[in-house]
Parts: C-alpha cells; sequence; structure tokens
C-alpha cells in the first residue's frame, strides 16, 4: 500500500520478575497455559503496518527466546539484542536496531495487549502517542524522609502511563540523548520525551491491558484470557 | 473471487471422511480446495473418481496418499500441502483406526497403531501447520461416543477417542490466541467400516449414516456454525 508508514516494534522483554517466577524470567511464566510473551508476538504478528520486531532477552536466555519465536511461527523477522541493566537503558540501546522512521514500543509483561490496540496507535494522527488510563483513585504527593504529605494533585490532570507507546524514532532517540546529557533516568519513555521537549499525547487505554507483576496478577490475565469473563 | 479457502480432511477414502469431501464438494461456500489424506486404496481412488464427476464449482482435488501411523510420512506430507496449497484453513481430522480386544488380548503395537492413528496423527496434524506458519479457521476433530465412557472390548479404540476429547479442549483454549476455532465431535453409531468392526453383527441400514455426520461438519464451516461451542459435540441417531 503506498504511503503505509511501517513500523518497528520495540518488545521489550528483559526485566527479571523475581515475585511471579521461581528460578527463570518472568517471560517464561504460563499464562493460561502459554508463555507470557507469546501473546505480544501473536499480536504484533496480526498487524500488517510491522514489518519488524527488535526482542531483548534477558542475559542467558537467547535461545530459549529463539525457540518460542520458531515455535509460535512468528512471521514478521524478529531481531534479538541483550536486554541493558534498567528498562531506561534496554530502549536506548534498542533504538539504533530499528530500520523505519516510526516505532512502536511495547513489554511482554501485558499479554492482554491485542492487534486492535496496535492499530489504534498506529491510526493516530500524531508521531509520539501512548496508552494512559485515567486513575481511578487519589494520588497524594509525599516526602518520604519526613513521612509527611507535601500537598495535593488533581487526579484529572493525572493519567496511569501504559503500553504500547508510539514515536517517531528520532524524537525518542534524542529524548534519550537528552537523558544522557543531563544525567537522567525514567522509568517509561512518555514522560522522558515531554521532559526532552517533544510533544507526546494520549489515547484511552483500556484496564485489561495491564502490566502482570505479581502472581496475583497473573491469575487475573489467565482469568481474563480463558475467555470466561462474560458472565456466562 | 480469486481467495482459496482450503479445506484437509483425513480419512477422506470412506465413512464420514468421504462423505464430508462429498459435502465440500457440492457446497457454495467458498472452499476451492480439497486436500484429501488417505492411505492408497480402491476406495480411495473411487472416492476420487465420484468427486471429480460432480464438481459443480470447478473446486480443486487434491489427494495426497499416507499412512497417519507413519508420523515421519506425516509430517513430509504437511510440507508439501503447504507448499503446493499454501495453507489449510479447515482441518477435519477424521481418520480413525481400531482393532477390538479383550483387555487381555491387546497387542501392544496394535494399541500404539491406535493411539498413532487416533491420537497423535491429528497432533501432529495441527502442530507442523502451525509450526509451518499456517493458521487455521477451524479445527474440526472426531472422536466418538466410546471416548466418552469406556466399554469392554474396546479398550485402545475408547482411550484413544477420550484423549482426543481432552486434546480438543486445550487446542481449542490455546488456539484462541489466533481466532481458531476447535470443535469435538463424538459420533455415536454410525454405519462405516469401523462400526463394522466394532459391532460386526448390527444391520448398518438401521443406524446413522456417514452423510448425517458429514452435514453437522459442514454445518460447523457455515455462520450459523460459529454459534456452536461445545466442548464435545455429541452427533447420534
Amino acid at each position: 500500500m503506498r504511503g503505509r508508514k511501517l513500523y518497528s516494534l520495540i518488545l521489550l522483554n528483559g526485566g527479571i520478575g523475581s515475585r511471579v517466577a521461581a528460578g527463570q524470567p518472568k517471560q517464561f511464566v504460563s499464562v493460561n497455559g502459554l508463555p507470557i510473551i507469546v501473546y505480544s508476538l501473536v499480536a504484533a504478528d496480526a498487524v500488517d503496518e510491522i514489518d519488524e520486531i527488535i526482542l531483548n532477552y534477558p542475559e542467558g536466555w537467547r535461545d530459549d527466546v529463539e525457540k518460542l519465536v520458531v515455535d509460535y511461527a512468528v512471521r514478521k523477522p524478529v531481531t534479538y539484542a541483550p536486554a541493558g541493566a534498567t528498562r531506561h537503558e534496554s530502549v536506548r540501546s534498542l533504538l539504533p536496531l530499528a530500520r523505519n522512521e516510526h516505532v512502536l514500543l511495547h513489554e511482554t509483561a501485558r499479554p492482554l495487549v491485542t492487534a486492535a490496540d496496535f492499530r489504534r496507535l498506529i491510526a493516530s494522527p500524531h508521531d509520539n502517542v501512548s496508552f494512559m488510563l485515567p486513575i481511578p483513585f487519589t494520588v497524594a504527593p509525599v516526602d518520604p524522609a519526613t513521612g509527611k504529605v507535601t500537598g495535593h494533585l488533581e487526579r484529572d490532570r493525572l493519567r496511569n502511563v501504559q503500553l504500547p507507546q508510539k514515536y517517531r524514532l528520532s524524537d525518542l532517540a534524542d529524548a534519550h540523548a537528552y537523558a544522557e546529557a543531563n544525567g537522567l533516568i525514567f522509568t517509561e519513555d512518555g514522560t522522558l520525551a515531554t521532559v526532552a521537549g517533544k510533544d507526546v499525547y494520549f489515547l484511552d487505554g483500556a484496564d485489561r491491558n495491564f502490566k502482570v507483576t505479581t502472581a496475583t496478577d497473573v491469575r487475573l490475565a489467565g482469568f481474563l484470557l480463558g475467555g470466561d469473563d462474560e458472565g456466562e | 473471487m480469486s481467495e482459496r479457502r482450503s479445506v484437509l480432511i483425513t480419512g477422506a477414502s470412506k465413512g464420514i471422511g468421504a462423505a464430508t469431501a462429498e459435502r465440500f464438494m457440492a457446497a457454495d461456500n467458498g472452499v476451492t480446495d480439497l486436500i484429501l489424506l488417505a492411505r492408497e486404496s480402491a476406495e480411495f481412488t473411487a472416492t476420487q473418481e465420484r468427486l471429480h464427476a460432480g464438481n459443480p464449482h470447478g473446486k480443486a482435488i487434491r489427494p495426497y496418499y499416507v499412512d497417519l501411523a507413519d508420523r515421519a510420512r506425516t509430517v513430509g506430507v504437511l510440507k508439501d500441502v503447504m507448499a503446493e496449497v499454501g495453507r489449510v484453513d479447515i482441518l477435519v481430522n477424521n481418520a480413525g483406526y481400531t482393532s477390538p480386544r479383550a483387555f487381555q488380548q491387546v497387542e501392544f503395537a496394535d494399541f500404539e497403531r491406535t493411539m498413532a492413528v487416533n491420537l497423535y496423527a491429528p497432533f501432529t496434524l495441527v502442530q507442523e501447520l502451525l509450526h509451518n506458519g499456517n493458521t487455521f479457521e477451524l479445527i474440526v476433530n472426531i472422536a466418538s461416543t466410546a471416548g466418552m465412557a469406556g466399554r469392554p472390548g474396546w479398550l485402545t479404540y475408547s482411550a484413544s477417542k477420550a484423549a482426543l476429547i481432552t486434546m480438543s479442549e486445550v487446542m481449542k483454549e490455546e488456539l484462541a490466541i489466533y481466532g481458531t476455532r476447535v470443535v469435538c465431535i463424538s459420533p455415536g453409531r454410525c454405519a462405516t467400516d469401523l462400526r463394522k468392526t466394532l459391532a460386526p453383527d448390527e444391520d448398518p441400514t438401521t443406524i446413522m449414516q456417514p452423510e448425517d455426520v458429514a452435514g453437522v461438519i459442514e454445518m460447523l464451516t457455515t455462520d450459523v456454525g460459529r454459534f456452536v461451542d461445545s466442548r464435545n459435540l455429541v452427533v447420534r441417531l
């Protein structure tokens, strides 16, 4: 299709989840019987605009990750790279591997992502976009050192930052260069790009698309993926 | 319409497999390619001749000769299918084998052959085609009411079909990520050669016919078939 933008998917798969999995990285944790990484790979594989996947692996687990990609017959070409020491570092080190001007960013710890989520992001007219979720509770700023509450935050003006996100590659690379020059480390890239002076927009995300970090999350994700959540 | 849609039927030489092939041949259902797997036999040849004789929609008939107990050969045939047809949209795991014996008379090699044809072959077909990058629209596994309750003298057959029923449940869950529907059908008494082996004294005209089961399989591929979501669809007279 002429004029259609192609995207590189940067799929973060590096973190070791000591809380969820005994003796293996959480990427191999089974959710509803399938390794958690499979859900993101299959969702991405169904999106025509994604023409490559850049996937990182925890140190020592490359063969296992490659085998999963083969077993599930992922059709998009996959580039493998080792995970960095932090999430911030992982993203920065993966950016030079992307061959498209536009990238999608996702993490395998969110198995409830759908192909439709990627397509909605791609359809946004903006270059830099993140799914974000309204916050249904109140967040207070505090000073942990003194134990004091320090003010008030308007929850209507706050969002829970989710993945996937999309960026113009040069914008995200600029943002990481800015962070490096200023000695800043971020836990996600939407706020990093914003602080670095880029325009970043948000789309309302879904609460289903949560990050699996605890054993309870694994069970909840399995329940939702099992398809028995329609009140039948 | 240049879009191809294919159905692969195992055990297509006779019985429910042949009847299903005939249903798909006659139906104006967008299926363009019939991939038929069976051992070489006079019956298979006759079935193909019958299909060619009545082909109102100009469908392609693609026979592959294989004994499904031979896993290595089956894997090879599936590679050929993917190279020659490119895709399997609908898979009907129909081939069945039985040699009923009382427990103490079961020959282990025969038990192995029963499991190979009735259980491992459907597994191999689905797994190999997935590994080759195929995603299915619908998989129909033909089990049996004999797999729902054990019967004296049918140990190997009952055990293989019970395993096929539970394997279908797992497939249904795991292949949901591709939007694949998996349906397990358990026919009751049906007038096939296999039934004759199990119940030699029965008058086949008094029981369900292969065409009846084929009708149910075809229904599953239609728009209304999407609404059938049974862990094990029992089809009996």
